[in-house]
């Protein structure tokens, strides 16, 4: 029941954006230009595809963010666990234990320059 | 069934009217805001003290002319426009806009989904909003425009990291993430003066979470997506009309979303403004609505301040910008949340 209230605020959102795209192409301006059907090249002939291979930081960084925040969301239960827990010691242990890898990783990756903007 | 219905409406029309129906508010006083840090006018003449000046653009967005260029991916290029503003308004689902409401012989909570994982789900549902940016840049089949979302997006997912990092740190301070529990927490005063704000528990993470959202939202000093001489408007370049208007809204609402997700952490969400207590204590009944104005005041302040330091601080460079997220946040926010479980793991011994 309390999902199904998200469902309708789900929906009627969509109908908001559906709506107000829908206003804009009935009452909005028509005409046929053959210019502004061009890529926007700054005046300039487009040139080559857009499609084309772009730096490979990028998807470094969204792979390393996976795996960043999939650790860090980790912890998210941890925490929440850590308050009723019946014994904090081993929580603390596992808590310490857990932070090595990450840093180790971490460390990993700052050192091998993956994340190194500037030539 | 029937009643249920009209309260999930109700609520529903409420939560998505506030943030949509301040949006011409809130453009009207960046743009002044602007004009009264550079010392010049602003937009004045449409209505008095220009405050007619949103409306005029929105009805301007509707009539323009709706471009679509010959060579985007038509079906993910009028997508990504709802997308972005669908994403950014789902948060709004689990923010309280007042505490739980004693009315017709029970328990009415004001906000629309309520859940014991409010302000994971609210946090989960607002990094979505990447989506809408790559998709918008990819359909456009334009290299600025890919370019504009790339960055974007890596900006966005390098800032998430230290979000999160503050959130576990709040999370585990407070043992829960339920939002109704996590103001009654921040409701009160230390020694008689100070709000018991999650601020002034964990200052490094709110610093951490602050900067964050002003990265989530790419608002300056981390508007990286756009630049005029490097990649001209970014992801939204080959935009025109209400499809580039709905981008420009869901940056506003998602801006309104985080900062209302920063002030439940660390500001007291809806607890009462220091001063507001006196007037319960006189009218019980105005408890409620004392609520939502301290929350609306709190979140109005934080969209000044996106605006105070719009004009404050100057933009970074794109390495700065990454070095600063991975080298300099990350680890400081791993540190953070370190040194808070071990202080009250030997606290507690």
């Amino acid at each position: 029941m309390e999902f199904a209230s998200f469902v309708v605020f789900f929906i009627i959102s969509c109908t908001l954006g559906a709506v107000l795209l829908g206003i804009s192409s009935l009452l909005g301006q028509k005409r046929k230009a053959i210019r502004e059907m061009d890529i926007y090249e700054s005046g300039v002939n487009p040139v080559g595809s857009a499609t084309r291979q772009y730096d490979i930081k990028f998807y470094l960084t969204a792979i390393l963010f996976l795996l960043f925040d999939v650790e860090i969301v980790f912890l998210l239960p941890w925490a929440l666990a850590y308050k009723d827990a019946p014994n904090q010691s081993l929580m603390i242990y596992g808590f310490v234990f857990f932070m090595i890898i990450l840093l180790v990783g971490y460390v990993f990756v700052i050192n091998s320059k993956a994340l190194k903007w500037e030539e | 069934m029937l009643e249920a219905t009209i309260e999930i409406l109700i609520k529903t029309i409420i939560i998505l009217g506030l943030p949509l129906g301040s949006l011409p508010i809130i453009i009207h006083v960046e743009r002044r805001g602007a004009a009264f840090m550079q010392k010049r006018l602003g937009p004045n003449r449409v209505g008095p003290f220009g405050l007619l000046q949103p409306l005029a653009d929105v009805a301007k967005f509707m009539f323009k002319e709706e471009v679509q260029p010959a060579h985007v991916r038509p079906f993910f290029y009028t997508a990504a426009p709802m997308i972005a503003l669908v994403v950014a308004l789902l948060p709004l689902a689990c923010i309280p806009i007042a505490g739980p409401i004693e009315a017709f012989g029970r328990t009415i909570y004001p906000e629309v989904f309520r859940s014991e994982m409010g302000i994971f789900f609210a946090f989960a549902v607002s990094a979505l909003g990447s989506y809408g940016i790559l998709l918008a840049g990819w359909a456009s089949n334009n290299k600025y425009s890919m370019l504009g979302a790339l960055r974007a997006c890596a900006q966005m997912v390098s800032y998430e990291l230290s979000l999160s990092t503050s959130l576990v740190a709040m999370v585990f301070l407070y043992g829960t993430n339920d939002i109704h529990a996590m103001v009654a927490e921040q409701t009160g005063y230390w020694f008689g003066f100070l709000p018991r704000w999650g601020f002034f528990l964990q200052p490094v993470a709110a610093m951490l979470f602050l900067v964050g959202i002003f990265a989530e939202s790419n608002r300056l000093p981390f508007d990286l997506a756009e630049g005029e001489s490097e990649i001209v408007a970014g992801y939204h370049l080959e935009y025109s009309s209400m499809k580039f208007a709905l981008f420009f809204m869901a940056e506003y609402i998602h801006m309104i979303a985080l900062s209302a997700l920063f002030i439940i952490m660390f500001f007291g969400g809806y607890s009462l403004l220091p001063g507001m207590d006196l007037i319960v204590d006189q009218a019980p009944s105005l408890l409620v609505v004392l609520q939502a104005t301290s929350l609306i005041i709190k979140v109005a302040f934080m969209i000044w301040f996106f605006v105070w330091v719009r004009w404050t601080l100057p933009r970074f460079r794109y390495d700065q910008l990454m070095s600063l997220g991975w080298e300099r946040l990350l680890p400081l926010g791993i540190a953070n949340l370190i040194v808070t479980v071990l202080f009250v793991y030997f606290r507690n011994q």
